[in-house]
């Protein structure tokens, strides 16, 4: 008798999702899905705001990218009113490096939860650890000191984007053409030398480092595994400079393959041109794709592997190091494993936390020119934005009528753009931990879902009353009938 | 450390005790705590301590009230078997709850515990919510039992009830 497992809803990533595998009379895998069951509908009911409203409500998808939603929509509306990247009238360096603190503040801290918080404990205790152990309570029982500084690590990233946003959360700072305020000399001087409340600049690259230690340390004890686990080969992309390295903020799009030729480069602006969206009637995340090469063949990995991948170099000599390290490890092929998704991770803190420390010392903080003012004559009505989120590209695109108001608004998220290596990677774990197993373990499913949470897939943000969020894990026959179920 | 039986809202008045709303006010009822919260700053009753509203609790708020000698948290609560609210002295506990989304104040307050070497008195106000579908705004019985929370918290400022775990039902 062939039948279904179930996992739902995936715990530890940021919403909900469920992952159903489907077995046949022998146990093989012969199906796997990642499905993704929320509706959000921001794209609709955007439609008749204010254009200069979308940012500030758009950020609200998401409760820990929203600086990268909040950039994105900005950079965005700069088109709109005629000083953006699709002009020549630009904003001013004051506002593009204000911008990019809390670019990079988000990622460190958002590169934080998800590497530390949710991977890190399973590097340590094992995926198949006790539930109750492997995740960062047990962490914090095992290493308290640790948890310690990843805390503070956290925290100083928080208040960073508190210092450039004004909220913890959701707070707003970009407008059209450019941003409403700028970094005073006090508060950066909190950043870099810390005070009774945070922690220096030099600490935090000192917890960053340590970070990355602690991926080398899991790699040497699990290298067959590391090596091996979620291998989903997939097309790289992200924004890149003139260089051809890395840029968080702007960028045109490159698009590599496994042997690091570059399939497609592209201005953002273009990228309807260029993409297109599968749908399925079992998940309400689409699958994007290169036209010209299909959906197999043309589906892309986004986040931060596919940026190691992609980048020849870092500007900063710590993250530079580590990215040497990674590129020599992988003998100039992409990387395709999940597990390597960690190691990109935790260089990319490293990463964050130098460019952060290169703009604090960057005068041009402190200067007064905010604002690139946007005369009538200029305005575009349309705009699209694109930044490289902590997940991965994330693309805003924005029509509006000529009062303002918007009539069409695209959002493509990071997640939406892994979707289909994300369904190769529950796949390919499947086959490896399910296939031919007669009982399925708790440690199997976590597999599943390790392999998830290496995309840290945003599915989106949701009411948290007192004691909500659990684990249901069903086991359903080839009718679909319950045959047994599990809840933690 | 305080009795239970003594705890009026003057006790958290004073820059070493927290106020600590949590809800999402997007989503009708999750709002409770926040709405506390608001309704407390307009009056004088806790005029010194620092008052906060955040959607989640984050690890690193075991930090936050690692800085404070006594906090309260106020959310809404799903609880049937509360009619209106409930007010109780929370203890730490590592109970492996976590996910991203749903950190519980026992497990903030045993991290606090164990990465800062000491810890606050915490007590909870669980305010009952109903609804939390996608609307902005309180149902009417959610501002009743708010009321309740409010009205009984502060007309007992000076003369609190002596039970430990208070629950109007």
């Amino acid at each position: 008798m062939s039948r279904k497992l179930i996992i739902d809803p995936v715990t530890r990533i940021e919403g909900h999702g469920k992952v159903v595998i489907q077995l046949d009379d022998d146990n093989k895998v012969i199906d796997a899905k990642l499905h993704v069951v929320e509706f959000r509908g921001f794209e609709k009911f955007i439609q008749g705001h204010p254009y200069w409203e979308a940012p500030m409500l758009l950020q609200r998808i998401c409760g820990i990218c929203f600086v990268s939603h909040h950039v994105c929509g900005a950079k965005a509306l700069d088109d709109m009113v005629g000083v953006g990247y699709s002009t020549h009238n630009l904003i001013t360096p004051t506002a593009e490096k204000m911008r990019r603190l809390g670019h990079y503040a988000q990622q460190l801290q958002s590169h934080a939860t998800a590497y530390f918080y949710l991977l890190v404990p399973e590097m340590l205790f094992g995926m198949d650890a006790a539930p109750e152990k492997r995740n960062v309570l047990g962490l914090a029982v095992a290493n308290p000191e640790l948890v310690k500084r990843v805390v503070m690590l956290r925290k100083w990233g928080q208040e960073l984007i508190t210092a450039v946003l004004g909220k913890r959360m959701h707070g707003i700072s970009s407008i059209p053409g450019g941003v409403n305020n700028n970094l005073t000399a006090e508060v950066r001087d909190r950043f870099i030398k810390g005070d009774a409340t945070i922690p220096s600049m030099e600490q935090m690259l000192d917890y960053a480092q340590e970070g990355l230690q602690l991926f080398y340390d899991f790699h040497e004890k699990n290298r067959v595994m590391v090596d091996s686990f979620g291998d989903a080969p997939a097309l790289d992309m992200c924004l890149v400079d003139d260089n051809g390295d890395v840029d968080y903020y702007h960028g045109k799009l490159r698009i590599i393959d496994n042997d690091k030729k570059i399939v497609r480069e592209l201005d953002y602006h273009d990228y309807l041109d260029h993409f297109s969206e599968a749908t399925e009637e079992w998940s309400y995340m689409k699958f994007p794709f290169l036209k010209e090469l299909g959906r197999e063949k043309g589906s892309v990995r986004v986040g931060a592997l596919a940026r190691v991948n992609i980048t020849k170099s870092y500007s900063t000599p710590l993250a530079q190091a580590a990215l040497e390290k990674f590129h020599a490890y992988n003998k100039g092929k992409s990387s395709t494993k999940a597990m390597h998704t960690n190691w990109a991770r935790a260089i990319e803190i490293i990463h964050s936390a130098e460019l952060i420390k290169e703009l604090l010392n960057d005068p041009d903080l402190q200067k007064e020119q905010l604002v690139v003012a946007a005369t009538e004559s200029m305005w575009k009505g349309e705009g699209v934005g694109v930044v490289e989120a902590p997940r991965g590209t994330l693309l805003h695109h924005y029509r509006a009528d000529k009062e303002g108001n918007i009539t069409f608004a695209n959002l493509i998220v990071a997640t939406t753009q892994n979707n289909q290596v994300m369904n190769r990677t529950v796949r390919s774990v499947a086959e490896a931990y399910l296939d031919g197993q007669a009982e399925i373990t708790e440690g199997m499913m976590n597999a599943i879902e390790v392999g998830i949470r290496a995309f840290d897939p945003c599915l989106s943000c949701a009411t948290h009353a007192l004691g909500e969020m659990p684990l249901e894990v069903t086991l359903l026959d080839a009718k679909g009938n319950q045959i047994d179920e599990r809840r933690k | 450390m305080n009795a239970e039986s003594d705890l009026t809202l003057d006790y958290f008045n004073d820059d070493s005790a927290l106020i600590y709303g949590i809800g999402n006010i997007g989503r009708q009822d999750d709002g409770l705590g926040w709405a506390f919260v608001d309704w407390l700053a307009s009056t004088s009753a806790c005029a010194n301590a620092e008052m906060v509203k955040f959607y989640q609790l984050n690890l690193e708020d075991a930090d936050l009230i690692s800085h404070k000698q006594r906090v309260l948290f106020v959310d809404a609560s799903k609880d049937t078997a509360i009619n209106s609210f409930r007010l109780y002295k929370a203890e730490p506990k590592m109970d492996f709850s976590f996910t991203s989304h749903a950190m519980s104040i026992e497990v903030i307050m045993a991290t606090c515990q164990m990465c800062f070497g000491k810890i606050p008195e915490v007590y909870v106000l669980a305010i009952r919510g109903y609804e939390w579908e996608l609307r902005i705004g309180l149902t009417e019985q959610a501002k009743s039992n708010l009321n309740l929370a409010s009205t009984h918290l502060y007309r007992t400022a000076t003369a609190l009830t002596s039970k430990t775990d208070y629950c109007l039902q």
